[in-house]
């Protein structure tokens, strides 16, 4: 059973008059990752110190294992935090940084020094452990934040943007080797981060956040093809928004017309005359020389070469289409092309009108 | 960080080191070397850097150190009343030293709270010291808690001598304790909450987390504070004499040598004494402490706040610094108070008469001035290009061309009087106003050059290159770049030399002659004479000009555009 294993409910805390977040209802299963995804200044790392303790919030409830935590103080919460650029201590070498949470709950030797080797080993940090952290490369002082953090076994990992400080190359090993320990532990994990390809392959569930408040939680598939608004869906990767006008409702799908012509999609729940705007991944777009039923002329106006696909920009009529296509050696010198819509991919509608 | 490490720091809207210090022996640095061709004109300016060096820091301390003969040295444990201001020195350094550096700890923590609401105020009173003659306390000490003391004996009824070392020890404590707390308080406020809140979160309360994370990380700061205040200490001069009473010391002792015996010998003997532990606390401090500081990456998120402290302790911290606070302002209270005083202790009607004696030295307080001034812009004048030539590597003998820079640092000013008295004694220069401003310039060069150093490796030398790209020759890239960013260094060095010298007196009491009289010089005759209604008027007189000083300098280096402007037309 997968229990709710934190809670937030209804949470709130304001700085004077500015709201740093509000109304976060949030639960997080035992033993997943659950990443708080939004950009700066959104309130993900405010929510991550309201459950450390650091702060308190001015209204709502933080439950761990289902008991109320918002009266305890941070060193005794069972939330362990990894600092976004570690907060290693540097009068410490790496095994007294180590060890320092298990001191502070008065464990001796032998346990001590064994758990902390035991920890230092399983991360392949055992040659390091007489060293300054100050001495070691910035993917090393990670793990040893880690380590630091998972020897006292918290209840909770809280992770803020583990990866920020890594440089690009590093971050996706690191990010592979974070999983892994993850899923090897099992250690229920909120994870905070304004990097959405980090959030997409790490997390078992993601919470969008904008603006103090969150506009959606879900699985990562879930938040990539059904995003509830526009936030959501550019969030989470390059899309097109066209703006669509519902046609027809019978037949048990919706017919709309939108700039690239009309589309059918599998869709309730909406009435004719409706405007909506209807939600393109680049990748459902297909592209061809030749024009055959069901596609659109669209005008390059640039190309450019991304490794494994080719990113076209596009016009059509007026309206400007982005377009991935996997690698196709004759298409990129033609001024035209012939667009349609991907058959397999699903269109996503959301309600109200482009965001402006 | 000395004194004028903070006079700099609280008047300068220079870089404030948020940029990390690039090492100066960085690969960069030495590739631009190799830019720089080897132009005679620079190689001469170096030359000329050197040979100054040689004249007036390394010559005046050979010719201390090697004035008396080696027996006199043999024979020094034999004096007793040597000896005896040896062991004195000795006592009064590790009392006050370490009473110096708990009270400013205690004060660091206490101003580092940000819950404290009166920590501005807090901070103002504890540097007051440091922009005042360094006899001021000891001389206020006696007005008020003194034999005829305000508070001793008009307040409590006490009638006792408070000559001695005890009293030494009182104001030594109050003198020198802004140092530790201004050190350490900036140590403090480096240490990044994130440390304290990673260790709460690993389950350390705020006990814990002071004993095993706050602590270790200001310990190098509380380090290099206590040698700092034990330098100050060996070498204060000018409290002793006027409060120590009959309580022998190495410094004090040198100036009774010359002052009753005229015995330059045994004046040089006893300075030298002064020198293996003074170069001691200024090698431990350098190249001991400043290495073991933790250079913290004060990284992004900064949004933590730091966590409260018990309510107990908050209180406990506020008494003690009011009760210090109270003592300062007390003594700066005392000061005042007898400029306008008909006789102090006797008969309290307020008066003005003590102004025209203090204006009949009007001449004392412009040759303050006036060699302040001069020595002020000498200093810097000097600094600019030893700094920008080592900062480069263009000139020979760069780590020697640098020590000498900041040998003065190590030495006490006594030391430096006496050698420019051997030294220039019977050249045209002996007795001379350009002898005592050359004195100030070079025992203050250190301030000045290391604060343009660190001025200089603070700008990206991306900048210069930028500027070189874009067309500027190599003198208009020094200044379009380097004179424009470095003019609020150069204007806080200015006045925080310029303080140093109006306040000094422990070299200039072995250079005065009755042509160069300087202010500190005749409030010292004038307490001697008991004359303390008007040596307060000139007192309070130096410390008016000191702050008005302190204020332009303030104005003018947080207008930097202004004043670019002005030099430009």
């Amino acid at each position: 059973m997968r229990d709710a294993y934190v809670q937030l409910i209804g949470l709130e805390k304001r700085f004077g008059s500015f709201v740093a977040v509000c109304d976060i209802n949030l639960t997080v299963p035992e033993g997943q990752v659950t990443t708080l995804l939004g950009p700066s200044g959104c309130g993900k790392t405010t929510i991550l110190s309201l459950i450390a303790g650091f702060q308190q919030p001015d209204r709502g409830e933080i439950r761990i294992k289902s008991l109320r935590v918002n009266e305890i103080p941070p060193q005794r919460r069972g939330a362990v935090i990894v600092f976004q650029d570690y907060a290693l201590f540097p009068h410490l070498s790496v095994f007294e940084n180590v060890a320092y949470g298990l001191r502070r709950r008065r464990l001796r030797d032998p346990e001590l020094t064994g758990r902390v080797d035991k920890m230092l080993s399983f991360l392949g940090l055992i040659d390091e452990r007489a060293k300054s952290p100050l001495q070691l490369s910035g993917g090393q002082q990670q793990r040893v934040a880690l380590a630091r953090a998972l020897v006292v076994e918290p209840d909770v990992l809280l992770l803020d943007e583990p990866l920020s400080n890594l440089d690009a190359k590093l971050r996706v090993r690191v990010r592979t080797e974070l999983k892994e320990i993850q899923r090897s532990l099992g250690k229920t994990t909120i994870l905070v981060t304004h990097d959405q390809e980090e959030a997409l392959s790490i997390s078992d569930r993601i919470a969008v956040l904008e603006a103090g408040r969150i506009r959606q939680v879900g699985t990562p598939y879930e938040l990539y093809t059904q995003p509830v608004d526009a936030f959501v869906a550019d969030f989470l990767g390059i899309a097109n928004f066209l703006p669509a006008t519902v046609l027809d409702t019978s037949q048990g799908s919706v017919l709309l017309d939108t700039p690239i012509g009309g589309l059918r999609a599998e869709s309730i729940g909406f009435r004719p005359g409706q405007t909506v705007t209807v939600v393109l991944r680049p990748t459902a777009l297909r592209l061809s020389s030749t024009s055959t039923a069901g596609t659109v002329k669209a005008t390059v106006r640039s190309t450019s070469f991304l490794g494994g696909f080719r990113r076209y920009e596009l016009l059509v009529g007026h309206f400007p289409v982005i377009a991935d296509q996997p690698m196709s050696g004759d298409a990129d010198n033609h001024t035209e092309l012939w667009l349609s819509v991907d058959r397999g991919a699903g269109l996503h509608i959301l309600p109200a009108g482009p965001r402006s | 960080m000395g004194r004028r490490d903070w006079i700099k720091a609280l008047i300068s809207s220079a870089p404030k080191g948020t940029k990390a210090l690039a090492p100066p022996d960085t690969p960069e640095g030495a590739t631009l070397s190799r830019m720089v061709p080897r132009e005679p004109l620079t190689l001469l300016a170096g030359i000329g850097v050197i040979a100054l060096l040689i004249v007036f820091v390394l010559l005046p301390i050979l010719a201390v150190v090697t004035y008396p003969p080696l027996t006199d040295y043999l024979t020094l444990p034999e004096n007793g009343r040597w000896v005896r201001a040896a062991m004195n020195t000795c006592r009064m350094v590790v009392l006050s030293t370490t009473t110096a550096t708990f009270v400013g700890f205690v004060y660091a923590v206490a101003i580092s709270r940000p819950e404290l609401r009166g920590r501005w105020t807090l901070r103002l009173i504890a540097t007051l010291p440091l922009f005042s003659p360094p006899f001021t306390l000891g001389f206020s000490f006696l007005l008020m808690y003194g034999r005829f003391g305000l508070i001793s004996h008009n307040i409590l009824g006490f009638e006792a001598s408070i000559l001695g070392w005890k009293s030494l020890w009182a104001v030594q404590t109050l003198t020198h304790f802004p140092f530790a707390a201004l050190a350490i308080e900036r140590a403090l406020a480096i240490t990044p909450a994130r440390l304290e809140a990673a260790a709460r979160n690993l389950g350390a309360s705020g006990l814990t987390v002071f004993r095993t994370v706050t602590l270790p990380l200001v310990r190098p700061a509380v380090a290099g504070a206590a040698l700092l205040i034990a330098t100050y200490v060996l070498a204060d001069f000018a409290n002793p004499l006027v409060i120590g009473g009959d309580f022998p010391l190495l410094a004090t002792e040198a100036w009774y040598r010359i002052d009753g015996w005229g015995d330059i010998g045994g004046a040089a003997l006893l300075a030298a004494t002064l020198l293996p532990p003074a170069l001691l606390f200024f090698v431990a401090e350098r190249f001991w402490v400043s290495q073991r500081n933790y250079s913290v990456i004060s990284g992004r998120g900064g949004a933590l706040g730091r966590l409260p402290l018990p309510r107990l302790v908050t209180w406990a911290l506020i008494a003690i610094c009011v009760v210090i606070a109270t003592l300062i302002l007390s003594l700066y209270f005392g000061i005042i108070a007898g400029a306008f005083t008909e006789t102090w202790g006797v008969d309290w009607t307020p008066t003005l008469d003590k102004w025209p004696v203090a204006f009949s030295k009007s001449d004392h307080l412009r040759n303050s001035v006036v060699y302040a001034a001069t020595a002020g812009l000498a200093a810097t004048f000097f600094a600019m290009p030893a700094a920008f030539l080592v900062d480069q590597r263009a000139i020979p003998f760069r780590r020697t061309v640098d020590f000498l820079c900041v040998l003065p640092a190590a030495v006490p000013g006594v030391f430096i009087g006496i050698g420019y008295l051997l030294f220039f004694g019977g050249t045209p220069l002996a007795g001379t106003a350009a002898l005592m401003i050359l004195a100030f310039t070079f025992a203050n060069l250190p301030f000045s050059y290391q604060v343009l150093r660190s001025g200089l490796a603070q700008i990206d030398q991306n900048l210069g290159k930028a500027a070189a790209n874009l067309g500027a020759s190599r003198l208009r890239v020094l200044w379009d770049i380097h004179c424009r960013l470095l003019w609020p260094t150069c204007v806080s060095a200015w006045t925080a030399t310029f303080i140093s010298c109006i306040t000094n007196l422990s070299i200039a009491i072995f250079l005065v002659t009755s042509a160069t009289q300087v202010t500190t010089f005749s409030i010292l005759g004038l307490i001697g004479d008991n004359r303390l209604e008007a040596a307060s008027a000139l007192t309070t007189a130096l410390l008016a000009i000191t702050l008005v000083t302190v204020l332009i300098a303030w104005r003018l280096s947080r207008t930097p555009r202004l004043l670019s402007v002005v030099v430009d037309a």
